[in-house]
């Protein structure tokens, strides 16, 4: 299971256990990531303002802070750097609440091996191809109906010029939205491109996102003329707006 | 357990129905008590009205007395007797009084049996209660423990691994599993210890001898951790304890500060002992983590872990420093914890009754 050509990518292991942390680290490594390891969330907080990774593997129960507040609290700060949750609760609530913090996938405690490495490398290919498609300077910045966003700074200016922070996810979304312009994307679609697995329930959670994008973007939300519902199918985008 | 609460709310809904059932009771027999007097005074009226006819028609007055006794004649002029009228004032206050004490009997007997049900109702609930909380954090305690065990096994599937990677998986994996039968062994205990199905001697026990078996078995642990773990016992102080139960407290507090020791990179552990007012005081002191001065009683309880800043102190159940206080408790000595705040280290004093130098 090595893959090389991964040597300059960083991964923070925040565990308190020193075994598991340990174990990790080991396999990781052996996976030719580069790793860091700290044993408390506040450790991980102060990691963080010197630092920067790749991705976040954080513990949920956590002493000083647990995994949920450093992770809200990188949110806030506007660090949008990738968290794969580890916890020992693995119920659907518990999922959930870990993915509202913030977060971008969950483990429940205990883990296969080969599932966690999987589920690393799918979050970091995500953020590839996100940084891959907002590389350039005609790509980094979305440009319709008076909304401007920028997909590296994660803010946007919309069409009555308030500024406005995104979530990665949100921009995520926008961006495969933005790359299929004038095509239907279906909601398996986004889930599959922007959580990459069955991290929730239903594709409710897409719907959700696209209100949101609505209602920050479209002059009347309630007849959008960008995020369009193609029913039974999934979403179009267009960029010029609906005739 | 289903059945028993079922019986437990049939039983409360009876009681209930039969209070209201007496309150009704109660009500009832007043109004009834009422109109029987009512109906009484009308008889009474009725008889004044035909002693009054009678002697208009002319009959003597003694006649008319030996025909209505309750009736008194005087001057033409007919009226209840005093005698009458007190009888059935009388008779009504003793049915009132009659009713009050039944009733009120009945109505405490009743609400004695809500109070003894409701109880054990909540009781039940807290029971329950705290069975969910038990078997969530027992659960919660195993999957670290099990997870690092799965993590070191798939490791070795996975990989081509060195003989020094391997001793040092097999050596986690041992870690593990002796964590684990640690926790099993202190959960078992405590449950034992909370049902009260232990059953401890009470004989004089050597202290020094005791503490330095346990001691002995942490040494190569504490060295390891770079702590400096002594013991200065004065030989020939006897406690009255169970000797089994001795060893289970003193490996327990010996075990926590060791933890408390481990995360700021090592320092001392220090047993000491003296004797005062016919009670023998077992200080064990750390350079360790701490706590906070508040939490003091706290730590004592069942699943308190205060994590002051240290990673190690998760190595535990949370229930070792709860098994020395139920156990401290049976052998009618108490266990006290000091700190003067985090980052300042500890000092756990264990108290017993001196027991008398056993005769060789």
């Amino acid at each position: 299971m090595s893959t090389p050509a991964q040597s300059a990518i960083r991964v923070l292991v925040v565990e308190d256990d020193p075994h598991l942390a340990a174990g990790l680290m080991e396999n990781l490594r052996a996976e030719g990531y580069e790793v860091a390891q700290v044993g408390d969330g506040r450790a991980a907080l102060e990691w963080l303002r010197a630092g920067s990774c790749a991705l976040i593997v954080l513990d949920v129960m956590l002493p000083e802070l647990d995994g949920l507040d450093v992770c809200r609290t990188l949110r806030d700060q506007g660090n949008n750097t990738p968290v794969l949750f580890l916890t020992a609760r693995g119920d659907p609530a518990d999922r959930v609440r870990g993915l509202e913090a913030g977060g971008d996938d969950y483990l429940a405690k205990p883990f296969h091996l080969k599932e966690f490495l999987l589920r690393v490398r799918a979050i970091l290919k995500r953020w590839d191809w996100y940084r891959g498609a907002s590389a350039t300077a005609a790509t980094a910045v979305l440009r319709f109906g008076d909304n401007e966003v920028d997909f590296r700074a994660f803010r946007a200016r919309t069409w009555n010029g308030e500024p406005q922070e995104l979530t990665e996810k949100e921009a995520m979304i926008l961006k495969v939205l933005a790359e299929h312009a004038g095509e239907i994307v279906s909601r398996e679609d986004l889930l599959e491109r922007v959580w990459g697995y069955d991290v929730f329930p239903s594709t409710r959670t897409v719907d959700n996102f696209i209100l949101r994008l609505r209602k920050r973007f479209e002059r009347d939300p309630a007849n959008p003329r960008h995020f369009l519902t193609v029913w039974g199918v999934g979403y179009r985008f267009l960029a010029e707006g609906e005739p | 357990m289903k059945a028993t609460r079922v019986f437990q709310l049939t039983a409360l809904a009876l009681v209930l129905v039969s209070a209201v059932q007496v309150g009704w009771w109660l009500f009832d027999q007043h109004g009834y008590t009422l109109e029987r007097v009512q109906a009484a005074r009308a008889l009474y009226a009725g008889q004044v009205r035909a002693a009054q006819a009678l002697l208009a028609a002319g009959m003597a007055e003694a006649q008319v007395r030996e025909l209505l006794p309750d009736i008194e004649v005087t001057g033409g002029q007919a009226a209840l007797a005093p005698a009458a009228e007190r009888a059935l004032e009388s008779e009504a206050v003793r049915r009132y009084r009659q009713y009050a004490w039944e009733g009120s009997f009945f109505l405490l007997a009743l609400a004695a049996c809500i109070a003894v049900i409701g109880r054990a109702l909540r009781a039940e609930a807290r029971v329950l209660a705290e069975q969910d909380d038990f078997l969530a954090l027992v659960s919660h305690q195993f999957k670290t423990p099990l997870a690092s065990l799965q993590l070191s096994l798939e490791t070795m599937a996975l990989r081509p691994l060195a003989p020094e990677q391997s001793r040092t998986l097999t050596e986690r994996m041992l870690a593990d599993l002796a964590r684990m039968e640690m926790m099993v062994t202190q959960i078992l205990e405590s449950v034992r210890l909370e049902r009260g199905r232990v059953d401890l001697k009470s004989e004089p026990v050597e202290l020094a001898g005791a503490v330095g078996r346990v001691v002995a078995a942490l040494e190569e642990r504490a060295r390891a951790q770079r702590i400096a773990l002594t013991s200065d016992v004065a030989p020939g102080l006897y406690v009255l304890t169970d000797p089994l139960a001795l060893d289970v407290i003193v490996r327990n507090v010996l075990e926590n500060a060791l933890a408390a020791v481990t995360p700021v990179g090592g320092g001392k552990v220090a047993v000491s002992a003296r004797v005062s007012d016919g009670e023998v005081a077992l200080a064990v002191r750390d350079s360790g983590v701490g706590f906070r001065p508040a939490d003091g009683a706290r730590l004592f309880e069942k699943f308190s872990r205060l994590h002051p800043g240290g990673g190690s102190s998760r190595y535990g159940t949370g229930l070792g420093l709860y098994i020395v206080k139920r156990l401290m408790q049976l052998a009618a000595g108490r266990v006290t914890a000091e700190s003067a705040g985090v980052g300042q280290g500890a000092c756990f004093v264990l108290t017993w009754p001196a027991a008398p130098v056993p005769p060789a």
